[in-house]
């Protein structure tokens, strides 16, 4: 709402022809990718600072989060506009200008991700999916549980230091991908005085002329 | 314009919230200063300790083995585990973290509680003397 209330007083000297289409919202985020997005980042703090403490709710967590982004991945290749993967592809070129732009403040608004958004999110995807999996083998190495217990046997003790130093590596590897993702949002939402956490929440983001 | 500034600052407010906590985190564990004892590490090794079945009787013992010269069979993980002597295992008790590790999740299992600093303390001590 606080969006719509603020582009009002901020067209208010401009022409009524413009007012009527910058004053649109629509639908950008589908359900899915909202509910995908704030379950994982529930799901990745509580596996994060559970971590050995209570390690059932901290394999918990991580089966969540393979679920989530096994979800997400085919999301990307049937969801909606936003949602598909080839919406935020793009060619490096692309992604360093536009990282160039965010530092001198003048990077184009994008209604989906921006190009640097979508590497997160490729980024993220694959450093979760790396963090998962190791959990899982060295869950099946050390207590000789979980879905892949049956067929790592005691032979697969010899990598058991590999596994732990990995799943530590690629958590925390994520968790800085998540301050980077973090800080990039509250850049994009200056640079364009709209607020990007909102609307991920809502789903909706304000129609102007940009892409 | 001043109401949108605010909710950018409760943004960054909480980005630095995430990070201080995380920090904080992975602080060092206060020191206290103990005095390991072998004999009552030996005593706690050796205690027998009631639990969920199927594994009612629960040792340490149970899964190191009653020679700890020797490898040990986990009775629920089945894995195998390496001898805990560190005159037949050089690398036993070589990596702090791992031992912090062992402990927190051995005591949980096998007594129902974590150990305090001077259980790990004794227990410590008995297993580097063999």
């Amino acid at each position: 709402m606080m969006n719509n209330e603020n582009i009002v007083i901020n067209n208010s000297n401009q022409p009524n022809k413009n007012r009527s289409i910058q004053n649109k919202e629509i639908c950008v985020w589908d359900p899915l990718v909202r509910i995908f997005h704030w379950t994982l980042v529930i799901s990745f703090f509580v596996a994060y600072f559970t971590e050995d403490e209570y390690l059932n709710l901290h394999t918990w967590a991580g089966y969540t989060i393979f679920t989530l982004i096994s979800v997400r991945i085919f999301w990307g290749f049937v969801g909606t506009k936003h949602a598909k993967f080839s919406d935020f592809i793009y060619t490096p070129e692309e992604i360093f200008l536009f990282i160039k732009n965010t530092f001198s403040l003048k990077a184009q608004r994008y209604l989906g991700h921006n190009p640097a958004g979508g590497v997160m999110i490729f980024l993220l995807l694959i450093s979760l999916f790396f963090t998962t999996a190791s959990g899982v083998i060295l869950f099946a190495i050390e207590e000789g549980q979980g879905p892949l217990a049956w067929f790592i046997g005691n032979d697969w003790q010899n990598w058991e230091d590999l596994f732990e130093e990995s799943h530590e590596f690629f958590a925390n590897f994520t968790l800085l991908l998540v301050f980077i993702h973090v800080a990039g949002v509250i850049i994009e939402s200056f640079i364009h005085k709209e607020n990007l956490a909102k609307a991920m929440v809502t789903g909706k983001k304000r129609i102007e002329d940009e892409i | 314009m001043k109401k949108k500034m605010s909710l950018l600052k409760i943004q960054f407010f909480g980005l630095l919230v995430v990070l201080s906590t995380s920090l904080s985190a992975n602080t060092i564990e206060n020191k206290v200063n103990v005095i390991a004892d072998i004999q009552r590490g030996q005593l706690l090794w050796k205690k027998s300790y009631k639990g969920i079945p199927p594994y009612e009787q629960r040792s340490c013992q149970s899964c190191h083995g009653k020679d700890l010269s020797q490898v040990g069979h986990h009775i629920k993980t089945k894995r195998v585990i390496k001898a805990m002597a560190p005159s037949v295992n050089s690398q036993r008790f070589s990596n702090p973290r791992k031992v912090a590790k062992w402990f927190l999740r051995n005591c949980k299992w096998t007594m129902g509680k974590e150990c305090t600093v001077q259980e790990k303390a004794d227990i410590l001590a008995y297993l580097k003397s063999l």
